[in-house]
């Protein structure tokens, strides 16, 4: 017996199995080592037990025993209720005995949890669209492309005369509405009333699902025929028995009420408030000789039959595409578009309701993200920092035989239930904000965000897989925790956690600088847009609406007021809108230009300065001669001097106009167009507005005088006059909600970077109590301590700064000439006012903390030890 | 024609053994005290005149005694194992049940099949 088992192999066997009991494999395996030599070579038997090692290393008998050997005797892989039970009643133990640290993750993460919240509910109702229609999934709307030259325009619109066509040459399309939108004022006895309305087909009605209370939807077969919603008929009729009586418009027309029908729900993309049979219509808006090309308001729904499908409905719309536009000079091309795609689908001009683009959603859930993710972090961070005071009791469950997912679930669980307590408080802030938040959405008031058991579901579930998201780091450290090291309190919390806790601190405080800062510069370009110098004068001036008085007559009523010091008209309002037309030199190049129609007083009363040339002259219009043009204008013709425009011929609208002057330039648009070429021309048939130049400074009194003045004339409309200035400003109240919108969520990012950081400082201030007291005893003075305490936070903030000004700097410069064309630049003050902020919050929150732990009584800390 | 002769019996068998699992059972039964890894090994080779690797005798030893067919107890140091214990193996009540409905379910088939005749 001097020949040997390989000592190699069984090295390599007992390297495999580890812990794994396999005393009784290795004895077998020396058994039939020395079985085998009595018949084989030393070198084959050799060989054979390489080959039962390898065997038995790979098969599920090793594996088996390996599992085994993970876990302790008591262990028990299954699942039970009554654990899970027990899981939930240390956590809450657990939440009750560190009150101070729940409360902070239960707030930091209940407002993380509330920006999310809405947007749930966003696309909980936005995914409900037009599900109510019986018919949905058959319905579809015929959509279009316009190509002019280069320019592509996508339309929600199609040409009524796609209809007929459909209806009889597509043998798929079981029925077809056509729908021609409307807004009409409704007399009644006191005003007119403006209503939402659309012309429709009878079948109207078969194809969508509304309901129809009294009446009949065949009576849409005949002209001037009108169906209305409950709410219309109480608004414009103050009842709900309405049929039979009649209703007139302002534009004279008698309609008969032919029917009652429910308002349709929230959630319908069709958005109406009273049908009027399409018939209605005159006879040349239906059928004009380029209905191929201008079909304006004008939509096609299409139900088709079980046998057509979307692709034979396209294919036909290809064929009809190619045959109509073959002969005009715009490319019309149509495709179609299923009922519930409408609503999500691309953004579309001129489209029938509501429209939430999908990009507009991606960009909110973006920032839903960003709120939601430090609040996780936030959780993480300080359950793992804190993993010390829970250690000896999953060391000692680890030693009782917890197995590493029991202690996950474990934690996991305690997560979950602080999410779901989280939820209470998100959803209390979602309550609030909801209102505000509704109202700063262009179609924010068709949306319905009052709770629903589907809603509720969906934020049940959204709370726990928040909880899972911020949980699953610290249940993934405890589970792996080492039950020997754990019961020693010796865990390992250097390394790289402590790193990746770091740059994630320093990110949270970033994104909390990029907001301030964001907010800081939006404030300061809303500030610089309302005190811009638009080149003209803009106080003292009051701007009233026309509508069909004649404006000579407006003017010799208006000017014998005393409060009135001239009066000048025009057809837009200067820097708010103008009109665009076509313009050709002598080489017939057509170029676009801007142009506001104004008479001979407005250039003097607006104060705008002339480089050459004078005012249109002062004598009774009889044909449109001259016009006044700016200095870009110069620059698009290449005329150098001023002088030499003047006298220069140019075809507008079929007319020679000359150049009689040359303005300095001024903005005659809002401020996110650049100045292009613009000129000023005089025709009274254009005048829309009267702009007077007032001196009262009793805005009351003058108003009422205005207004009693305006009621000599003989127009149903009523008397809008407004302050020049501040139709100005309304333009740049998309900044107003923009603040609004970057100050909240600012808000909310730092309140959850301050509380994470809270968490953090009091943490680390209770475990160096000691320190702190001995190294008082040994003379420290309180200032050197608190410093002590702050310093990492203080690095960390110094680097977020470093990292967020450049990166904040970047988006602010793409973001703010997007807004606007004349915008302001970032500047150090700007930077160094947000840095002001920032760190003034955060040395607040952490000196709070690190100021009480330095100045407690070095004796008391001491002898409790 | 009588068909019920081909109709089933209802075994209300819960467990299925495959033939290698039946046939270590057996061995095991058969070894009585003496069943452990070499000697069951050793026993099967000898008997079916094959070859079995080590590794899928384990394996199977293993999975029988997840499914309560078999018990175990070490003991039994030799010199050859280099004082290493053996890890004994006994069929329990449920493996015994267990090869017994196989062998009941052959046995039925065997009365039904033809091949009765051919062996008489």
């Amino acid at each position: 017996m001097n020949q040997h088992p390989p000592s190699l192999a069984r090295k390599f066997f007992q390297l495999i199995a580890g812990a794994a009991h396999v005393d009784d494999l290795l004895g077998d395996l020396d058994e039939w080592f020395y079985i085998n030599l009595k018949t084989q070579s030393p070198r084959k038997a050799k060989l054979l037990y390489w080959k039962q090692v390898l065997s038995l290393s790979l098969s599920y008998a090793m594996k088996k025993r390996k599992r085994d050997a993970r876990f302790s005797n008591y262990s028990s892989s299954s699942f039970s209720v009554d654990m899970l039970r027990n899981y939930v009643k240390v956590a809450f133990r657990n939440l009750y005995q560190y009150k101070y640290f729940s409360i902070l993750n239960a707030f930091g993460l209940a407002i993380g949890m509330s920006i999310s919240l809405l947007m749930i509910a966003l696309i909980s109702f936005v995914s409900t669209y037009d599900n109510f229609h019986k018919n949905k999934e058959n319905i579809y709307t015929v959509i279009s492309t316009q190509r002019e030259g280069i320019e592509e325009k996508a339309y929600a619109t199609a040409p009524l005369v796609l209809a007929d066509k459909l209806q009889s040459e597509f043998t798929g399309a079981e029925k077809v509405v056509r729908i021609v939108k409307g807004s009409n004022l409704v007399k009644t006895e006191k005003e007119n009333i403006p209503v939402n309305a659309y012309y429709v087909d009878p079948n109207f009605f078969s194809v969508f699902s509304f309901k129809l209370v009294q009446g009949h939807a065949t009576s849409l077969s005949k002209p001037n025929q009108v169906i209305l919603t409950r709410s219309a008929a109480k608004k414009l009729l103050n009842e709900e028995n309405v049929i039979g009586k009649t209703m007139e418009l302002t534009d004279g027309k008698m309609f008969e009420i032919a029917g009652l029908m429910e308002d349709h729900p929230n959630n319908s993309h069709l958005s109406f408030e009273i049908l009027i049979s399409l018939p209605t219509l005159p006879e040349s808006k239906l059928s004009l000789q380029d209905q191929w090309t201008k079909f304006d308001r004008q939509y096609v729904y299409v139900l088709l039959n079980d046998k057509a499908t979307r692709n034979d409905l396209q294919s036909y719309l290809d064929d009809i595409s190619k045959k109509t536009s073959a002969q005009s000079e715009i490319k019309v091309t149509f495709g179609q578009q299923q009922l519930e795609e409408i609503v999500m689908g691309p953004d579309l001009r001129q489209s029938i309701g509501v429209n939430w683009d999908t990009t507009g959603m991606l960009i909110f859930g973006a920032f839903a993200a960003l709120i939601l993710l430090p609040a996780c972090f936030n959780y993480t961070n300080i359950s793992i920092a804190r993993a010390l005071r829970r250690a000896k009791e999953i060391g000692l469950r680890k030693t009782m035989g917890g197995v590493s997912g029991q202690i996950f679930l474990q934690f996991i669980t305690e997560t979950i239930v602080i999410t779901l307590l989280s939820l209470v408080g998100a959803l209390l802030i979602f309550v609030v904000i909801r209102a505000e938040f509704q109202s700063m959405l262009v179609a924010g008031s068709t949306l319905d965000l009052s709770l629903t058991w589907r809603m509720v579901v969906l934020f049940i579930l959204f709370a726990i897989t928040t909880g899972f998201a911020a949980g699953i780091f610290p249940a993934l450290h405890f589970a792996g925790l080492n039950p020997i090291q754990a019961l020693k309190s010796k865990i390992n919390t250097r390394g790289s956690s402590l790193q990746i806790r770091k740059i994630l601190t320093v990110f949270q405080f970033a994104l909390s600088f990029g907001f301030i800062l964001s907010l800081v510069v939006f404030s300061k370009q809303y500030r610089y847009s309302l005190n811009f110098d638009f080149g003209f004068e803009k106080q003292n001036t009051v701007d009233v609406e026309l509508h069909d008085v004649d404006p000579e007559q407006f003017r010799t009523a208006f000017t014998q007021l005393a409060s009135v010091r001239s009066i000048s008209m025009s057809s837009g309002l200067l820097g708010v809108n103008t009109s665009n037309t076509w313009i050709r030199d002598q080489q017939n190049d057509s170029t676009q230009v801007a142009q506001l129609f104004v008479d001979q007083n407005f250039i003097p009363n607006f104060d705008l300065e002339f480089l050459a040339g004078k005012n249109f002259p002062n004598e009774p219009w009889q044909r449109e001669r001259y016009i006044i043009v700016n200095e870009e204008f110069l620059h698009a013709y290449n005329i150098e001097h001023p002088i030499d425009a003047i006298g220069k011929i140019y075809e507008v609208d079929g007319v020679d106009l000359e150049v009689v002057g040359v303005l300095k330039n001024f903005h005659y648009a809002p401020l996110n167009h650049p100045i292009r070429k613009f000129f000023f021309r005089m025709n009274p048939s254009h005048y829309a507005y009267a702009n007077l130049q007032v001196t009262s400074t009793d805005a009351y009194t003058m108003f009422t005088q205005l207004e009693s003045t305006w009621k000599q004339f003989p127009t149903t409309k009523k008397f809008i006059g407004k302050y020049f200035e501040d139709e100005l400003n309304d333009a740049y109240q998309t900044y107003q909600v923009l603040l609004k919108v970057v100050g909240f969520l600012g808000l909310l990012a730092i309140t959850i970077s301050l509380l994470g950081m809270l968490g953090m400082v009091v943490y680390t201030s209770e475990n160096k109590t000691k320190e702190v007291s001995i190294r008082k005893v040994m003379g420290a003075n309180i200032r050197s301590i608190a410093f002590l305490l702050s310093k990492d936070y203080l690095k960390m903030m110094g680097v977020a700064i470093v990292v967020a000004v450049p990166a904040t700097a970047f988006i602010l410069s793409f973001l703010l000439p997007q807004i606007q064309y004349y915008s302001v630049q970032l500047s150090v003050w700007d930077v160094l006012i947000s840095v002001f902020i920032l760190l003034s919050l955060g040395l607040a929150t952490i000196t709070s903390q690190t100021y009480k732990t330095a100045m407690t009584n070095p004796a008391i800390t001491l002898r409790s030890e | 024609m009588d068909l019920s002769r081909y109709t089933f019996k209802n075994h209300h068998m819960k467990v299925y053994l495959g033939e290698f699992e039946e046939l270590v059972l057996l061995t095991i039964a058969v070894l009585g005290e003496e069943a452990y890894g070499v000697l069951i090994q050793k026993n099967i080779e000898e008997r079916s005149n094959r070859p079995i690797s080590i590794g899928a005798l384990h394996s199977t030893i293993t999975r029988l005694e997840e499914k309560g067919f078999l018990k175990s107890w070490v003991g039994g140091a030799t010199k050859e194992r280099g004082g290493r214990s053996k890890r004994y193996y006994e069929i329990t009540q449920a493996g015994k049940k267990a090869v017994a409905e196989t062998k009941s379910l052959r046995d039925e088939l065997w009365d039904l099949s033809k091949i009765k005749l051919a062996l008489k």
